[in-house]
């Protein structure tokens, strides 16, 4: 439960200290550090416009994709206190439900009929296709490094070992701030400020969306990089009590979203082709840790 | 003994690397030349004497080889000089080719004579380093591709050889040992882990596969003798490929003893086999001459590899033949050099009726022909039959057709190209202006295509018992 | 820790197959050298002032100092353009490499030696045939000595994990060895910038039959 209460807490501010942080980078003063949630706040005022060409599909397809978020993110533990969720091998339901809702965004996107859309919908499902295998492959390295498949057991057992944990709590930390990047369509993939169509991945496909829709997508996205930020400070902050934790939590919170912030301000976006290879590599290096971790435990296939 | 060897090589390399005066030259590449007889000499009266804390020991291979490098090294440096001075432009140019010479011939020297596998590795990188000055001594674009792929691949290959050490040492520590010279190796061959032992022979094979011209490796030796200036050319065709042999055959001996010696024999025969079909194939197609003699070099070193891993008889025939294929085939790349000064090339389009033109040098060819193509008075001869029975004798029916076949077809090619060379006039060569080669220049050939014949028809019972005392640790 | 240091050195290698720029190259190899001093370092534990001081010697000023700056001087002074230019897309390498990892960590398991880390092992036979692999794809002949260096590199981890103890002389011998030979690859890159202005293999390939 409190995981949840502090995913949401973390996700109000966390898109705002991205945008200051690039603002203070960029030598501008910039927004407020709530101005994105205002702007998201108005959109969830409005009314929402729909096509005469689209179906129901279209408009159900924002709720089930912010619905989605809101439950992958209740499987998500906190310390020593478990998510909403949790059974074993939740990390299986954690991946699949936010695949529905990227599912239903893909085919929303294409129900529009707008070529654009379908072009982003493509890339999109190229993206999550390539990014699947490292993190099924990262979360199945910790199981069998704990011996647990719930992310909680996984969490809790993960810190009787010694400092291996948290070496390999680092690389993973690695490969998940990548793959937040890359689920949110953000810097070396995708360019959020990019006004062209052709270039874009996730901001094509919800073009046509307005008002509520929009504002719910858009919050989705926050929801989605607080929830990584989670998974990442589960790494760290260990079975201690909660007057630790929660600070621990937002700190890691916050180091990350100043990270992304510093990091989409001084890199480039890669070249749409370079894109799969770059997010197959985390694969790639999944597999090294998932290989790393059989050789410290000794165990063999 | 053998680091005052040393310690004076390297001094005799320095001054000439810096000296700009020709007869100071001569005279610093002369008391090289004595000190390297007074050291072999010396080597040859303290036989099996380890030197320099026990890494060096002249064992019996070891001083045949030197012996060997000795002969060859008076010729060398006098052909070399006589290449020099035809065109000699540049006197810094001079002073790093002999300089480079003398480290590479010191450095072969003291890779036979080593007595740890490490310190084999070092001396052999040592040579690779100063052959490339040498193949780089004419300074033009081909020379320059030539020296970078040997020096490439043959960077490569000695890596290969180093991770073939590692592994080598890991099956040593799980017996307990940590000891990597030779004789401690022989002494514990028995007690290694098969696997490593297997992983190191194929890595150790492959890595001096390049210095020796066996499959996988041989494509940069064969650019290398190509570009180098053929008193080089001689040496790199000749004592060098022994450096080799020796990398090889010393840790075969330790293979020898162990229980994967049959698997170690069938990967020399599959290497060596398809090094003399390379070697046909090319033979038959190659219109350079020089990389046609490097072709035959590699025939004869897949010949000599097939006698060792017959066994037997082949042992003593492996052994003989590489002294003797080092006598003919730098006596043949010395005479290339004058080839080269009568026509100006190497392509057998523009050669012939070398009679004509010097018929001493002529004679020396027709010579080392006969002598490399294994026909009778060569000692040649007497080796290569022996390893064919050899083949015989161990039951590779087989190999040994195969090999008949290729030779066959080899004598062929290389008869036609030489019989070119020697008699058939070059179309629109004009010997207006063909400089005239003095008859003494060939008699170093002379005398190195004596002692083939010699040695192979006529052994010595010091040569022989040398040979025999090399292969005692190989089982019988 | 070591171990982290490893798999860190394998994702290096990753990061090479898809790596675009030369001096991304020259980045990662930097930052191999500063690995293999970590690894060495905690390899070896306590040790004599001697051999911490050949340990920095061929790690950190050798391998992630000087040879990085050699190879920018080199690349500067030949003009050689910026771009790897390979012979595969980098999509492939990247596959490539990573079977390579995949291989490797499977022949490990046949081997049965309590003593050896298989750590090392498996990282050390990648670097050596991704070092290789490099060498066959890529076309700029700076890129070859790149591909000689990481199979130094494995090498060295290679002889980590052996821990033999050869003697101090022929431990110096070796390095010298190297050293030398790395400074001869690049004195001729030099060359052959100098004599062919273009330094591809493709320039390369006078000398056959």
């Amino acid at each position: 439960m409190i995981s949840f209460v502090v995913i949401i807490l973390a996700s109000l501010f966390f898109s705002g200290i991205i945008v200051r942080t690039k603002s203070i980078a960029s030598g501008r003063k910039g927004p407020g550090i709530f101005q994105p949630m205002k702007d998201i706040f108005r959109l969830l005022k409005k009314g929402s416009v729909y096509s005469e060409t689209s179906s129901f599909v279209f408009q159900i397809a924002p709720s089930i994709y912010f619905a989605s978020v809101l439950m992958a993110i209740m499987v998500i533990p906190f310390g020593k206190s478990e998510g909403i969720i949790s059974f074993d091998g939740d990390f299986i339901f954690f991946a699949y439900i936010l695949a529905l809702g990227k599912f239903f965004s893909i085919i929303s996107a294409m129900d529009t009929g707008s070529s654009f859309e379908g072009m982003g919908a493509s890339r999109e499902a190229l993206y999550s296709l390539l990014v699947e295998p490292a993190f099924f492959i990262l979360m199945g390295s910790f199981a069998l490094f704990t011996g647990h498949t719930s992310f909680h057991d996984i969490f809790i057992s993960l810190h009787f070992g010694s400092y291996v944990a948290y070496a390999l709590g680092c690389l993973a930390t690695f490969v998940l701030i990548m793959i937040a990047m890359i689920e949110n369509s953000r810097m070396p993939i995708d360019d959020p400020k990019t006004h062209l169509e052709l270039t874009m991945i996730h901001e094509v496909m919800i073009l046509d969306n307005s008002g509520f829709d929009l504002g719910l997508i858009l919050h989705a996205s926050n929801l989605k990089f607080a929830m990584y930020g989670a998974l990442i400070a589960n790494f760290f902050i260990d079975t201690l009590p909660f007057y630790l934790t929660i600070p621990i939590f937002f700190a890691v919170q916050l180091i990350f979203a100043v990270a992304v912030g510093v990091f989409e301000s001084f890199s480039a976006r890669f070249r749409m082709n370079h894109n799969a290879q770059f997010i197959f590599a985390l694969t790639s290096i999944a597999l090294l840790i998932f290989f790393g971790v059989l050789m410290v435990i000794g165990k063999f296939i | 003994m053998i680091a005052a060897y040393l310690i004076f090589a390297f001094v005799i390399s320095t001054l000439l690397f810096f000296n700009k005066n020709r007869l100071l030259n001569y005279l610093l590449a002369g008391a090289f030349l004595i000190a390297q007889w007074c050291f072999t000499i010396y080597e040859y009266t303290h036989k099996n004497a380890v030197e320099f804390y026990g890494f060096f020991r002249p064992d019996a291979l070891a001083v045949l080889l030197l012996i060997t490098l000795s002969i060859i090294a008076i010729p060398a440096y006098y052909h070399s000089y006589v290449y020099i001075k035809k065109d000699e432009k540049n006197a810094g140019h001079r002073g790093i080719y002999f300089s480079a010479m003398t480290i590479l011939i010191a450095a072969i020297a003291a890779a036979y004579l080593s007595n740890h596998i490490a310190v084999t590795w070092i001396f052999v990188e040592l040579t690779t380093l100063s052959a490339s000055a040498l193949i780089y001594h004419r300074r033009n674009a081909n020379s320059l591709e030539g020296t970078w792929k040997y020096i490439f691949v043959c960077s490569i290959s000695i890596t290969f050889v180093f991770i073939g050490i590692l592994f080598l040492s890991i099956a040593l520590q799980q017996a307990g040992h940590n000891n990597l010279s030779f004789p401690a190796l022989l002494q514990h061959a028995k007690s290694l882990n098969i696997f490593w032992l297997r992983l190191a022979f194929i890595f150790i094979f492959t890595g001096y596969t390049a210095k020796l011209g066996l499959v996988p490796m041989y494509t940069a030796g064969i650019d290398a003798k190509d570009k180098a200036p053929s008193p080089a050319g001689a040496l790199l065709s000749s004592v060098l490929m022994n450096v080799g042999f020796v990398g090889i055959f010393r840790f075969y001996e330790v293979i020898a003893a162990t229980s994967i010696h049959h698997w170690a024999n069938h990967i020399i025969i599959i290497a060596a086999l398809l090094s003399v079909f390379i070697a046909t194939v090319y033979m038959l197609k190659v219109k350079n001459i020089k990389r046609m003699l490097a072709y035959s070099s590699i025939e004869h070193t897949g010949i000599v590899m097939l006698g060792l891993a017959a066994g037997g008889i082949g042992y003593y025939a492996a052994i003989l033949h590489i002294i003797l294929h080092a006598f003919t085939k730098s006596s043949m790349f010395f005479q290339i050099g004058q080839v080269y000064r009568v026509f100006k090339s190497k392509s057998i389009y523009d050669v012939g009726n070398y009679f004509k033109y010097n018929p001493t040098g002529a004679i020396v060819m027709l010579l080392a022909f006969i002598c490399s193509t294994a026909m009778p008075p060569s000692g040649l001869f007497v080796s290569e039959f022996m390893i064919f029975r050899s083949l015989f004798e161990a039951h590779y029916l087989f190999v040994l057709i195969m090999l008949l076949f290729l030779l066959t077809i080899i004598i062929w090619a290389f008869g036609k190209n030489v019989f070119k060379l020697l008699y058939t006039p070059a179309v629109g060569f004009n010997d207006k202006n063909v400089p005239k080669i003095n008859p003494y220049e060939s008699l170093s050939q002379f005398i190195l295509l004596g002692l083939v014949i010699y040695l192979g028809i006529n052994p010595p019972a010091e040569f022989v018992a040398l040979i025999k005392e090399a292969i005692q640790n190989l089982p019988q | 820790m070591i171990n982290v240091f490893l798999i860190t050195f394998a994702m290096t290698l990753i990061y090479l197959s898809i790596a675009n720029r030369m001096l991304s190259y020259i980045r990662i190899i930097a930052f191999q050298g500063l690995l293999l001093f970590g690894v060495s370092f905690m390899e070896l534990g306590e040790m004599n002032t001697v051999n911490l001081i050949f340990i920095l010697l061929e790690t950190i000023v050798f391998k992630a100092i000087a040879i990085p700056l050699l190879l920018n001087y080199i690349i500067k002074r030949n003009k050689i353009t910026r771009e790897v230019e390979p012979f595969l897309p980098n999509f492939i390498s990247l596959i490539i490499v990573t079977f390579i990892i995949i291989i490797t960590f499977l022949f490990s398991n046949i081997i049965v030696d309590p003593n050896l880390n298989k750590i090392y092992f498996v990282v050390a036979l990648s670097a050596l045939f991704t070092g290789l692999y490099i060498i066959i794809t890529r076309k700029k002949i700076i890129t070859h000595v790149m591909g000689f260096l990481i199979i130094e590199n494995g090498v060295f981890i290679l002889s980590l994990a052996v821990g033999n103890e050869m003697p101090m002389l022929v431990n110096t011998g070796i390095l010298l060895d190297l050293f030398v030979s790395v400074l001869v690859l690049g004195i001729f890159v030099n060359k052959i910038g100098d004599v062919l202005k273009d330094a591809d293999v493709e320039k390369l390939q006078n000398l056959k039959d």
